[in-house]
This record gives C-alpha cells, sequence and structure tokens, in this order.
C-alpha cells in the first residue's frame, strides 16, 4: 500500500486542533482544525427569537454557514441546510419552546475548488458540536463528530484526505456520528446521523461500508478529543471509561472524578 | 428584534465616571486597546483584536476582464456582512444601521483613498486585470468594529501577495507561487480609522475607541481616516453633537499621533511575520 504523502496511516486524521474561543458577545464559541482545514462557530441560545420563526413546543435551531471568501451563496445554504439535519438529533429542543438557538460557523480554510467541500463540512460540524458543549445552555442528548473519507484511484480508502489527495479521487464524502446513549445497534452508542458520500462512476455498496467503518474509528478518535477539551477547560480529568455504568464503580471511590 | 438598551445604573454610573475622567475599563480617555494582529498561513488572511472586538480580514485575486470604461485599471471589492457571531442584535440577512455605515466607511477609507493602486493590478489592457476581493467576517462586537474593521482590511491587502504574471504578446503566462515570487500590491499609503465617541453632557471630554457600552450610550461618533503621513482621507461626522472647530482639529491632532504609532506598529508585525516565513528565493 503506497504511503501517504505527509507519512500518515491511512486511517490517520491530520492533527487535530481544538480550541474555545471565548468570543465576548455569544453564549459560546469554538474552533476545530484539521490540519489546516479549519472553522470556527459560535452558538447562541436560547434567545429570543423573531415571531415568524417562532414554535410552540420547541426550540426553533437556525444555522447559518459563512465561506471564507465573497458572499455566501447556494453552497453556504445546502452546507447551513445539511449542519442543521445533523446536529438536530443531539439537540434536544423542546425544553426551550418559543426559543431561537442560533448557531453561526465562519469558514477559516477556502473553499476547495475541486470537490466538495468534505474536509470543511467535517470541520465545520466538529467546531459546531465543540461550541454547543462550551455554551452548555442547551440541553444535548449526545455530540456529533464527522470525519471525511475519501476512496483514491489507487484503491486505497483514506480518512481526512488532504487538499493533495482530494486531486485525484474515484469517490469521497464527509460521515458524521452521534455518540450518545440509546443509540445504535448492540450498545455501540454511536450511530450514523449524516453522509455527503459521492461517487464517480457508480455507487458500490462495500465501499460505502467500508469507509463508514473506517470514519466510525475515526469519528470515535474525534469524539474523545472533543471530551477532552471540554474536560481541560473545566480543569478536570478525563474519564476513558466510554458508558455510565463503568465509571460509576470507579466514582465510588473517588468523589472528585467528574464523569463527562 | 430591538436589542436590550443598557438599564439606568449603568447608564447613569458610565456617565458620572466619564465626567471624571475614568472609563471603566480603566483605559485614559485618549488611549486605544492595544491591537494585535495574527496572520494566519495563506498569504492575505489576518486577524485583529482591539481588545475583545475581533475582525477577520482575507484577500484573494482573480483575473477578470476589466470595465470597460476603464480597461486599464483592475478592480477591488470590498465585502463586509455583519452575522450573528459579531452580536446576536444582527440578524442574518437584513443589513443594521452600524452595518451599512461600516460599509460605506470601509469603501471610502480603502478603495476610495486610492490605497491600493489600481492601475498596477492591469495585465493586458482591456482585456484581462486582477480583481482583488477584501472579504472582512465580524467576529465579535465589543465596541468600534469600524476600526478594527479599516485595520484587519489594510493589514491584509498588505499581506497578500499576487501570483507573477508574464505577458508575451497575447498570451498571458501566471506564474505558480512555487515557480516564481508572488509579487505584493501596490500600496500607495496605509490609511487608519480612529473613532471617538462624545456623550449627551458636554462637559465630558470625547473617548478615543469606544468600548460596546460607551458606543452604545454616546450621542455622537466622529471617525477620522488618515494615513502616517498626515493626510486626512475621511472624516465623518453623522449627526450625534454639535463640535465647535476647535474641537474638531483637537481630535485631528491626537489622530495624527495614533496614525504614527499605528504605522509603526503595523509595519513590526508584517517585518515579524514575513521572517517567520519559510521562503526561500532560489
Amino acid at each position: 500500500m503506497p504511503p501517504r504523502r505527509d507519512g500518515r496511516r491511512n486511517e490517520e486524521t491530520r492533527p487535530l486542533s481544538l480550541t474555545f474561543e471565548s468570543l465576548a458577545r455569544v453564549d459560546g464559541s469554538a474552533r476545530f482544525s484539521f490540519g489546516n482545514t479549519s472553522a470556527l462557530a459560535s452558538v447562541s441560545g436560547p434567545i429570543e427569537v423573531r415571531l415568524a420563526a417562532e414554535h410552540p413546543s420547541e426550540a426553533t435551531f437556525e444555522v447559518a454557514v459563512r465561506p471564507l471568501s465573497n458572499v455566501p451563496a447556494t453552497e453556504s445554504k445546502a452546507i447551513a441546510s445539511a449542519i442543521r439535519a445533523t446536529l438536530e438529533p443531539s439537540l434536544i429542543l423542546t425544553k426551550n419552546p418559543r426559543s431561537l438557538v442560533q448557531l453561526v460557523v465562519q469558514a477559516l480554510s477556502p473553499s476547495a475548488k475541486h470537490t466538495w467541500n468534505t474536509t470543511l463540512a467535517a470541520a465545520m460540524i466538529n467546531a459546531c458540536s465543540l461550541a454547543l458543549l462550551n455554551a452548555s445552555s442547551v440541553p444535548m442528548r449526545g455530540v456529533v463528530a464527522a470525519v471525511a473519507v475519501c476512496h483514491s484511484i489507487t484503491g486505497t480508502i483514506l480518512v481526512d484526505p488532504s487538499d493533495d489527495e482530494l486531486v485525484d479521487v474515484k469517490s469521497c464524502g464527509c460521515f458524521a456520528f452521534i455518540f450518545a446513549d440509546q443509540v445504535g445497534v448492540d450498545d455501540s452508542r454511536s450511530d450514523c446521523v449524516w453522509t455527503s458520500w459521492k461517487s464517480s462512476g457508480g455507487l458500490d455498496e462495500a465501499e460505502i461500508l467500508k469507509a463508514k467503518e473506517m470514519a466510525q474509528r475515526s469519528a470515535q478518535t474525534i469524539y474523545r478529543a472533543l471530551r477532552k477539551a471540554v474536560a481541560n477547560a473545566c480543569g478536570l480529568e478525563v474519564d476513558e471509561s466510554m458508558t455510565p455504568e463503568e465509571g460509576k464503580s470507579e466514582s465510588e471511590e473517588s468523589e472528585d472524578k467528574m464523569i463527562i | 428584534m430591538r436589542p436590550p438598551s443598557p438599564s439606568i445604573p449603568e447608564k447613569e454610573f458610565l456617565f458620572s465616571s466619564l465626567k471624571e475622567s475614568l472609563r471603566l475599563d480603566g483605559r485614559t480617555m485618549l488611549e486605544m486597546r492595544t491591537p494585535s494582529l495574527t496572520f494566519g498561513s495563506d498569504l492575505g488572511w489576518v486577524e485583529c483584536a482591539l481588545g475583545k472586538t475581533k475582525v477577520l480580514a482575507q484577500v484573494e485575486a482573480k483575473m477578470v476582464k476589466p470595465q470597460p470604461e476603464r480597461p486599464f485599471e483592475g478592480t477591488i471589492s470590498i465585502h463586509s456582512e455583519i452575522s450573528p457571531m459579531a452580536s446576536s442584535d444582527y440578524e442574518p440577512g437584513r443589513p443594521s444601521e452600524d452595518e451599512v455605515t461600516i460599509t460605506r466607511m470601509l469603501d471610502k477609507v480603502i478603495r476610495r483613498s486610492d490605497a491600493v493602486d489600481k492601475e498596477s493590478l492591469c495585465i493586458l489592457a482591456g482585456q484581462r486585470v486582477w480583481h482583488i476581493r477584501l472579504t472582512l467576517h465580524f467576529l465579535t462586537d465589543a465596541g468600534n468594529l469600524l476600526d478594527c474593521a479599516c485595520l484587519a482590511g489594510i493589514v491584509a491587502l498588505k499581506h497578500f501577495r499576487r501570483p507573477e504574471v508574464e505577458v508575451i504578446g497575447d498570451d498571458v503566462i501566471v506564474h505558480l507561487p512555487s515557480e516564481r515570487a508572488p509579487m505584493p500590491l501596490a500600496i500607495h499609503h496605509t490609511p487608519f480609522c480612529f473613532t471617538f465617541a462624545f456623550f449627551p453632557d458636554a462637559s465630558t471630554p470625547p473617548v478615543l475607541d469606544p468600548s460596546h457600552l460607551e458606543q452604545r450610550l454616546s450621542a455622537g461618533v466622529v471617525s477620522i481616516s488618515l494615513n502616517a503621513q498626515k493626510e486626512i482621507c475621511v472624516l465623518q461626522k453623522l449627526g450625534g453633537v454639535p463640535l465647535g472647530a476647535d474641537d474638531i482639529l483637537r481630535l485631528v491632532d491626537v489622530s495624527v499621533t495614533k496614525a504614527k504609532e499605528m504605522h509603526s506598529f503595523v509595519e513590526a508585525s508584517l517585518m515579524e511575520d514575513w521572517n517567520g516565513r519559510n521562503i526561500e528565493v532560489r
């Protein structure tokens, strides 16, 4: 198997960078990067909603995407509605009816010229999850983590392709997974909520399933990174156990550790 | 949605402090917040912060056909939409009054002051010119978005490098940055903008670089844009408190000093960034 240009393994993402921006006028904000593909998300909510968008039994969830250059156009609207559909399962909007949860995502890297922005979309979704966790004002059912995967023309499936790897690919797409209790089969606690897989030359079911599997493992790593970032921000240690049951037996011994 | 007005105790406290020349964040009346410039890995990407106010500027260039009435000049376009990220007071889709003022001021300061030489952007007369697009993103509005935006815009233009082109007859060859070092834009002068806020009580002195609360409670605002060579590009006073000519001249004097300081700060930051980049010129 040919090695990747930057020396990574096939299932390895570029170095992740997670920071809390602490933007002053919003409730939560965070920046997420895969290498130099990065996005900044801010969330305000629940805040006052305008009458036209008011919903009697749940909060209105609005997502706005802003590209790095030029005014937002069709592509931004498409990514915004995709991000909205991806994050909505993770939010419990019924707890705050007649209010607004406003999410604004700012691309910090230029849009890809040849393919649809798979890596940027993944960075945006992760930034949104991190911003929502930072705000802690909207009740959440789980956390969504996303990663881009591509099938290169040499036949290998690569996780988090860099811009030069995306130049000649057979198919590529972004997969988003929700990590929560009571989702997924067999207590796996993770389920795919969205994908943007597109292929030149027909869709191969086996290929998509293999890509999804690789993406799921990678998304677990990203989810762990998100937890660690939130824990570090609170000055706490990360509890490596993935289920509450495992954590409970340990917490009986030490009261100070908090399960995140 | 009407933004919530500051409370009466906040208003009274601010006015009484300002009367005694005390600002709530501890600055003196004519002290600016320390600007900070963060450059990205791409040339022409800069994030500018004045205290908590943050603006991101990005410059890119593409080749287009020039306007028929000006075949020897390139074009510059500035995009500056305020998103709800700056503050939930800004609604998406509907430009607020502040946004319109900022857009118009940016246009005057950066485009109409001829900071960037448009004729140097010409590649092939009448057929190909460079179109420079400056996009500004307002990340936080903690007062004085205008000055922060002007600073971010002009620094991004100075930071940006366009690809080198070679014209042989009617053929235009665009060289990749790896083949030939990209060229900086021809910038005539570096305009900076300084905003002063005035308050309803005439005995209260003006403040430079108002914070969010000071801006909201101000009765009028004067913005002066000039460069380090003491040339005034724009002097804007949209209504507000009536001021005498002496007051205006005093503000201009203050701005002149600040412009010099700002200019040396910007040059130092650009030099530091440039030295930090590994650029091998063969």
